[in-house]
């Protein structure tokens, strides 16, 4: 019979601390205390069976067939939740978590640093969607010309107001939906004082090649003194961005503004006069088949030859007007300077391009942080989440 | 059984796992995981399963084992933990639930033996008293022999956290223990 003693209050065993109870199951203590521990430690570890040899053979051999049945054979479900926990773990590092930590708040302060400094996007594509009702204007001072550019010159804004300006070629076809927009620009080129002369003969040159022409031109080269060009061309307005982009091709752009000037009233007014000085003939026409009498004949063909030249100067007035729209003119001044470089390659030409090639590069990189970002973080978010909830899962089955 | 010098020599030697240091990580940790893994599941077919299959993922994953992040060994306990837990979970079955004696078809000869099977059940009583995830967390420490920082690891919990439920947990042991007269344990 097993006498079991009634426990006593002052019986009750020294509490010791974490440290004692853990530098006795380490085998770092000595005495009673440090033995009971370690004693109860070997009891619970032999209420559990031994491992049989058959069986630790048994085991050898499951672990070499399955770890060589390898990767391929694992089933799909496994393989993913494998791959989960991989990316998780790697998520879950110490180093990863910091720069992920680090890199997610530089990323999204650089996208709306880059959205508060670039202002100029916006308005222009709210300019663009507008249909060009006002006037714009984009001026850049002198020495500015990278901001001028990057400010008034961007492809968003030129591109529909380009397609749009095509719509006068072809009269008939303009519809009430559509506007007309008159599109002008000027561009200062800087030039070496011996070379105003070449630079306004390429800026010639170019006009042609553009498809528009010289409208006016003026050299002025003085020996000892600064020379200036002026020239004015007709250019097609849906090549006006890349014209202006060509100029700065062939020397270094001090300013440029480009401005555009809604002429749909002026066009639709023009178009409807034509068409009812048209109509009235047609209508004459009419009459004129009809008539019998002398005197009546020769009146109608009185006002048909009234109606004819109206007709003669509403046409040309309509054209005036189309081809305002489909023209663009531009303005080109060439400065003679000493401290200005050729259009050939120099340093500071060199420096400016790889600035805007660096620009855009970064722009690229940041759209599409702006799409990874989110979603790294989305997936994150759910990667942790569902870690989290499984060991919840798990960690039920002990309740 | 094997020191904790012992162990800490074996799993920590080397960065990358060969075949010879998992083979030694095997002799040293097949026992202790499968009795782990059989007080756990209470079941010799389960706790054979596990124990295959935690070594059969260090296997896999030997050239990839990041020592910094923890010893084979404690590496093993979790994923025996986790798959032992899914087990229950799938069984919808109560950790821990009295399957009898661990392996009482041991022939009883005399009275010593007599002696050493009924403190055996009462130890297994003194554990029946403690909360599962308490008992869950003893099993680990006596089983595994995981520091308090493997231990912390294992459990997903800060390492004072796991060093205080687990003094808690102890504590609540020994006091069962002395409730049912075993003194000494030994």
């Amino acid at each position: 019979m097993r006498i079991i003693r009634f426990p006593h209050p002052d019986d009750a065993p020294d509490v010791p601390t974490p440290p004692e109870v853990e530098a006795a199951l380490h085998g770092d203590a000595v005495g009673p205390s440090a033995e009971y521990w370690r004693e109860l430690r070997a009891d619970v570890r032999a209420l559990a069976p031994p491992l049989p040899p058959a069986l630790e053979q048994r085991l050898r051999e499951r672990i070499e067939q399955r770890a060589s049945a390898g990767w391929q054979r694992t089933p799909g479900r496994a393989r993913i939740r494998r791959a989960l926990a991989r990316i998780t773990d790697v998520l879950g590092s110490r180093g990863y978590a910091t720069a992920l930590a680090v890199l997610v708040p530089v990323a999204v302060a650089a996208i709306v640093a880059v959205a508060l400094v670039d202002p100029g996007a916006a308005p222009q594509t709210r300019f663009a969607k507008s249909a060009g009702r006002a006037t714009s204007n984009f001026s850049g001072a002198a020495g500015s010309s990278s901001s001028a550019k990057a400010k008034g010159l961007g492809a968003p804004a030129s591109a529909p107001v380009a397609s749009q300006a095509l719509a006068p070629q072809s009269a008939d076809a303009v519809g009430p939906a559509q506007r007309v927009q008159q599109r002008g620009a000027s561009i200062t080129l800087a030039a070496k004082p011996e070379e105003v002369q070449s630079v306004a003969d390429q800026v010639a040159q170019l006009a042609a090649r553009e498809g528009g022409f010289v409208q006016s031109s003026h050299v002025q080269v003085q020996a000892g003194r600064p020379g200036e060009a002026n020239l004015q061309l007709s250019l097609p307005s849906e090549r006006l961005s890349a014209s202006l982009a060509s100029l700065g091709r062939i020397a270094s752009t001090r300013a440029e503004s480009q401005s555009l000037q809604d002429i749909s009233d002026v066009y639709d007014a023009a178009k409807r006069k034509l068409a009812d000085a048209v109509a009235e003939r047609q209508a004459l026409l009419r009459a004129l088949a009809r008539a019998s009498a002398q005197g009546q004949i020769e009146s109608i063909r009185a006002r048909l030859a009234l109606v004819g030249g109206a007709i003669t100067r509403d046409r040309d007035a309509f054209q005036s007007v189309s081809r305002r729209g489909s023209s663009s003119t531009v303005e080109v001044t060439v400065l003679g300077n000493a401290n200005a470089g050729g259009g050939g390659l120099t340093l500071s030409r060199g420096l400016h391009d790889a600035g805007d090639v660096l620009r855009g590069a970064l722009a690229a990189l940041l759209i599409v942080l702006a799409v990874l970002v989110p979603l790294a973080v989305l997936l994150a978010v759910s990667l942790g989440a569902w870690r989290v909830t499984r060991r919840r899962l798990r960690e039920r089955a002990l309740s | 059984m094997f020191s904790s010098d012992e162990r800490s020599k074996s799993s920590s030697a080397g960065e990358a796992l060969d075949s010879a240091g998992f083979e030694q990580v095997f002799r040293d940790c097949a026992v202790d995981l499968h009795g782990y893994a059989f007080s756990l599941l209470r079941d010799a077919a389960a706790a054979e399963d596990v124990t295959a299959l935690a070594f059969e993922r260090l296997y896999r994953s030997r050239a990839r084992l990041d020592r910094t992040r923890g010893t084979p060994r404690a590496w093993l306990f979790a994923i025996a933990r986790n798959a032992a837990l899914d087990e229950l979970r799938r069984r919808r079955r109560q950790p821990l639930e009295t399957h009898g004696s661990g392996h009482a078809d041991t022939a009883v000869a005399g009275g010593e033996e007599i002696a050493r099977v009924e403190r055996g059940a009462a130890l297994q009583t003194a554990l029946q008293a403690l909360m599962p995830r308490e008992r869950e967390l003893v099993l680990l420490k006596f089983h595994g022999e995981l520091t308090n920082a493997e231990l912390a690891r294992v459990l997903g919990i800060s390492e004072s956290n796991a060093g205080t439920r687990l003094h808690r947990a102890l504590l609540k042991l020994r006091d069962a223990c002395a409730q049912l007269g075993i003194e000494d344990v030994a």
